[in-house]
C-alpha cells in the first residue's frame, strides 16, 4: 500500500473537493497527509516535492518515491485507490 | 558668562587654542541635552574642580566632554549621557587603521581613500548603533543575535537595479553638478554616462549596483558598427568599470551587467529609444542581432581576461537563462561561448528564469521577481529602477543553542529574531525617509530628482532584506544531523525556512511595506557570528563552528547552503541547494568550486541545461582559481605558493570569495577557513568528459 499526500490552502477554490477525498480514502483505510502550505511544516513539505499549485495530490511508495501525481487538480478516489493499491 | 581665573588653554575641535570657559561645558549641555540649566552649572563647576585640582596647563575638548559625562553617570542622567556622547576612536586603532588593510570587506583595498572610508564608516557605525536604531535592536547586533549589514552606510539604502534607459532618455543632469550633458548620441558616450552615472550611485549606496538588459538597452546605439567596433565598445565597458577602483574609498564599483540572448518578453513590444534620447521608431524585438553581438564581445573580453590575464572582478555578467533563450537563433553557440568563459575565467553567473517569471539580479545576488506593475514599467522601461533599504542577516545556529532541542522554542525565537530585524528595518526606513525628504538640499539629493515625475529612489517599493546565517549548523544542532546528511535534516531545513518566508508575508501585509528572504552573501559575518558562538556556547559550539579553531579560521556555512566540505557531486549539491531558492525570494545562488580543473565548455553547458530543466536553483556560478605572479605578471590555474612560469614566491591567489572574485590576501579568516574546507569538483567534469567522448 502507498502513501497519500495532499497539498491545499485553506482559500483555494478546488480545496473543498481536496478535503472530501481525504475524507473518502480515510475512510478506505488508506494512509493520508493533509499539509496546509500557509504552514511551516506544509510549506516545507510543498517545497520538497516542488509543488507549484494547489491542491495538489501525491502518491509514494513505502520508501517515499513518488509514483503519481496530480498537480492543480483532485483526481477521483477511485483514481487515487487504484494507484495506491497497485503498490 | 563668567570668566575665571584657571590658567588653561583648551585645544578644540576647530583647531585651535582657547581660554578656559566653564560656560562651553553648560552651552553644550543646555544645547546637546534635556538637563535644566543648574545640574548644568553645578556639573561645569564640579568638572572645573577636577581639572583645576589636577594642575594641567593644557587640555582637548575630548576629555573635557568625557569628564563631563562621567559627571552625567555619576548622577544616574543616562539619557543625557547618551545624548552627550562623542564618537571616535582610540588613537592606537587609527594608527593601526592608516598602516594596516582592512579586512572586513575584500572589495576595499588598502590606501589613504580606504582608510579615510574606513575612519567615516566606524563613525557611522557607531552613530546608528547610538542614534538610529533602538536600544533594543543594537544590543541584538552587538551580541550577534542578529547582523544590521553596511551600518557604516546607514545614511544610504543599501543596493539598487538600474536601467540604461534613464540615462538615455534624461542624459546626465544631477542636482548640484557643475555641468549637464544631454542624452548620448554616440555609443562611447552612452557608455561615459553609464560609468559616470554609476559612479555617482556608488557615493549614494552601501552596495551593489546593477543595471538591466544592458547588450539590449545599448542596441539601437550599435546599429552599423563593424564587429571590431562593437568589441572595442565592450572592452571599453569591461575595462572602464573594472578600473573604477579610485572611486569611494578606493572601492571598485561592486557592478552588475545583466545580459540576455533573447530579447526578453517584457521588452519585445517596448518602442526602442536611440541617439539623442530619441524613439526609433523600431521596438527591442527588432534589436535582437544588434544585442547578440555587443553580448558576444563582452564575453570575449571577459574570455581574454585582464592584461595579466586574470578574471575581471567588475562587473559581474548576468546571462538569464529562460525558456525563450532555448527558442533563440544561435542560442547553442552562445551557450558554449560564456560556458568557455566560466570554465577558463569564472566570471559567468546563469540565472535562471523558468515559466513566465522574468527577474532583474541587482545585489551580491539580489534579484527580484517582477510583478504586474513592472510589466506595466516594462513599457517604459527608465522607470524600472528598483532598491533594497537594508539588509538583516539572523543568526540561526545562536537560536538552536538556545532552545536545546525543544521544538517550539527553536521556532518561538526565530518569530522574535524576525520581530526584531524588521523593527530594525522599520528603524533604518524611518532615518532614510528623513533624509530623502529634506530633497534637493539633503544628502541624497541625487536620489530625489524627479526627471520622469517619480523621485529617482522609489521608495514605496523598497524592499527590505531578512537573511539567514548557518541554517547547515542550526539543523546540527538542532537534530545532530547536518543538512546533506538525512532527508529528515533537510526537510527540518525547509521547515525553518518556510516559517521565515510566511513570517515575510504576513508582516509584509501587516507593516505594509516589502520584506523578503535573501541569501545574505555575509562575507565577514559568518565569522562573526560563530566566533561570538564560540565565546558564549561552548564547549558545544566548539564541535558545531566549521572551519579550524586552532587559528581562528572559523565560519558558520553561509546562508541555507550545505557544507561546503563535503565529497558531493555538483549535480546533488545544486539540485539539492536549489530546493530551497524557491522559498528565498530577493536571490540564491549555488557556487561549483572547480579548484584547478578546466572543464570542457560543453560539460559545463550540459551541467547548466540540466539544472535550468530539472532543479529549482535559481542561479548558479563556477569558481575556477588562479595565481598571479607580481614579479613576471604571468597567471596559472590553481593556488599554488610559487610562480609556475618564473618560480616567485611573490604571488597571489585569486578567486571568489562570495559573491565576487578577489584576491585572496585580502580574505578574512573565516573565509580563509571556509577556502580551505571547500571541495574542488575536479573530478566530476573531466568524468564527464571522458564519458562525453567515448
Ligand atoms: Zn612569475
Amino acid at each position: 500500500m502507498g502513501k497519500v499526500k495532499i497539498f491545499f490552502k485553506s482559500d483555494c477554490p478546488l480545496c473543498g473537493s481536496a478535503i472530501k477525498l481525504k475524507d473518502s480514502l480515510a475512510k478506505e483505510k488508506v494512509q493520508v497527509e493533509f499539509y496546509n502550505i500557509e504552514t511551516a511544516e506544509g510549506l516545507a513539505e510543498a517545497t520538497f516535492y516542488r509543488v507549484l499549485s494547489v491542491p495538489t495530490v501525491i502518491v509514494e511508495d513505502k520508501m517515499e518515491n513518488e509514483i503519481i501525481d496530480w498537480r492543480g487538480k483532485v483526481p477521483s478516489v477511485s483514481e487515487v485507490l487504484n494507484a495506491v493499491k497497485s503498490l | 558668562m563668567e570668566t575665571t581665573d584657571i590658567n588653561l588653554f583648551v585645544r578644540t575641535s576647530e583647531e585651535t587654542i582657547s581660554d578656559w570657559n566653564r560656560g562651553k561645558i553648560v552651552e553644550a549641555l543646555l544645547k546637546e541635552t534635556l538637563i535644566d540649566e543648574s545640574t548644568a552649572d553645578e556639573i561645569s563647576r564640579e568638572v572645573e574642580t577636577i581639572i583645576k585640582k589636577s594642575g594641567i596647563k593644557f587640555i582637548t575638548a575630548p576629555l573635557i566632554r568625557e569628564i563631563v559625562n562621567a559627571k552625567l553617570i555619576e548622577k544616574g542622567l543616562e539619557t543625557a549621557r547618551k545624548m552627550h556622547t562623542r564618537l571616535g576612536m582610540p588613537i592606537y586603532d587609527v594608527g593601526n587603521l592608516i598602516l594596516h588593510p582592512n579586512k572586513e570587506n575584500a572589495n576595499v583595498p588598502h590606501g589613504p581613500e580606504a582608510t579615510n572610508l574606513t575612519l567615516a564608516e566606524r563613525i557611522k557605525k557607531e552613530y546608528a548603533l547610538l542614534a538610529v536604531f533602538s536600544q533594543e535592536v543594537s544590543d541584538a547586533h552587538m551580541n550577534g543575535d542578529i547582523h544590521i549589514h553596511d551600518l557604516g552606510f546607514i545614511d544610504r539604502p543599501y543596493c539598487s537595479g538600474q536601467s540604461v534607459e534613464y540615462i538615455k532618455k534624461f542624459g546626465l543632469n544631477f542636482p548640484h553638478t557643475l555641468s549637464m550633458a544631454k542624452p548620448a548620441k554616440h555609443p562611447e558616450v552612452l557608455l561615459a554616462h553609464l560609468i559616470k552615472f554609476s559612479a555617482a550611485l556608488q557615493s549614494n549606496f552601501a552596495g551593489a549596483i546593477g543595471w538591466d538588459a544592458v547588450n539590449i538597452f545599448f542596441a539601437p546605439y550599435i546599429v552599423g558598427m563593424s564587429d571590431k567596433e562593437v568589441k572595442q565598445l565592450a572592452q571599453m565597458l569591461v575595462f572602464e568599470f573594472s578600473q573604477q577602483a579610485v572611486a569611494r574609498g578606493g572601492q571598485a564599483i561592486f557592478s552588475d551587467i545583466n545580459l540576455y540572448w533573447e530579447v526578453p518578453k517584457h521588452f519585445e513590444h517596448t518602442p526602442a529609444i536611440g541617439p539623442g534620447g530619441e524613439y526609433t521608431g523600431k521596438t527591442y524585438g527588432e534589436y535582437e542581432k544588434e544585442a547578440q553581438r555587443f553580448a558576444w564581445m563582452l564575453f570575449e573580453v571577459y574570455k581574454e581576461g585582464d592584461g595579466a590575464g586574470r578574471p575581471f572582478f567588475f562587473p559581474k555578467p548576468i546571462v538569464h537563462i529562460t525558456e525563450k533563450f532555448f527558442k533563440t537563433e544561435g542560442h547553442l553557440d552562445f551557450l558554449y561561448h560564456i560556458c568557455d568563459v566560466a570554465s577558463d575565467k569564472g566570471n559567468t553567473y546563469f540565472v535562471f528564469d523558468r515559466g513566465d517569471t522574468a527577474k532583474i539580479s541587482e545585489c551580491c545576488r539580489l534579484s527580484f521577481k517582477l510583478e504586474e506593475r513592472d510589466l506595466e514599467d516594462a513599457k517604459k522601461p527608465w522607470r524600472m529602477r528598483y532598491c533594497a533599504l537594508q539588509n538583516v542577516s539572523i543568526n540561526l545556529p545562536r537560536i538552536a543553542y538556545l532552545a536545546k532541542g525543544d521544538d517550539a522554542k527553536l521556532f518561538n525565537l526565530l518569530t522574535e529574531r524576525f520581530i526584531l530585524a524588521v523593527k530594525a528595518h522599520k528603524e533604518k526606513r524611518n532615518f532614510l525617509e528623513k533624509l530623502l525628504s529634506l530633497g534637493e538640499d539633503g544628502p541624497l539629493a541625487l536620489l530625489t530628482m524627479k526627471k520622469d515625475g517619480l523621485p529617482y529612489l522609489r521608495f514605496n517599493i523598497a524592499s527590505h532584506l531578512i537573511g539567514m546565517v548557518g541554517l547547515n549548523e542550526m539543523v546540527q544542532v538542532h537534530l545532530g544531523e547536518e543538512l546533506h546528511e538525512s532527508k529528515r535534516a533537510l526537510k527540518f531545513g525547509l521547515k525553518v525556512i518556510a516559517h521565515m518566508k510566511l513570517l515575510a508575508e504576513k508582516m509584509s501585509k501587516q507593516e505594509g511595506m516589502r520584506i523578503l528572504l535573501e541569501q545574505t552573501p555575509a562575507e565577514s559575518t559568518s565569522y562573526r557570528f560563530a566566533r561570538l558562538d564560540l565565546r558564549d556556547f561552548s564547549p558545544f559550539s566548539g564541535r558545531i563552528v566549521k572551519g579550524n579553531i586552532a587559528d581562528g579560521k572559523v565560519y558558520y556555512t553561509n546562508s541555507t547552503h550545505l557544507n561546503v566540505s563535503i565529497r558531493l557531486n555538483p549535480i546533488e549539491r545544486v539540485t539539492s541547494e536549489g530546493i530551497f531558492h524557491p522559498l528565498i525570494e530577493a536571490g540564491s545562488i549555488s557556487h561549483v568550486w572547480l579548484g584547478e580543473s578546466h572543464p570542457s565548455k560543453e560539460a559545463i553547458a550540459d551541467f547548466v541545461v540540466k539544472t535550468f530543466r530539472y532543479t529549482t536553483n535559481d542561479q548558479i556560478a563556477f569558481s575556477p582559481e588562479f595565481t598571479t605572479c607580481n614579479t613576471c605578471l604571468k597567471t596559472s590555474r590553481g593556488l599554488k605558493t610559487r610562480c609556475e612560469y618564473c618560480g616567485s614566491e611573490d604571488v597571489d591567489g585569486i578567486t571568489r570569495i562570495t559573491g565576487y572574485f578577489t584576491k585572496i590576501s585580502s580574505w578574512n579568516k573565516g573565509k580563509l577557513g571556509e577556502l580551505a574546507d571547500r571541495f574542488r569538483n575536479e573530478n566530476f567534469f573531466s568524468y564527464s568528459k571522458e564519458v562525453a567522448n567515448s
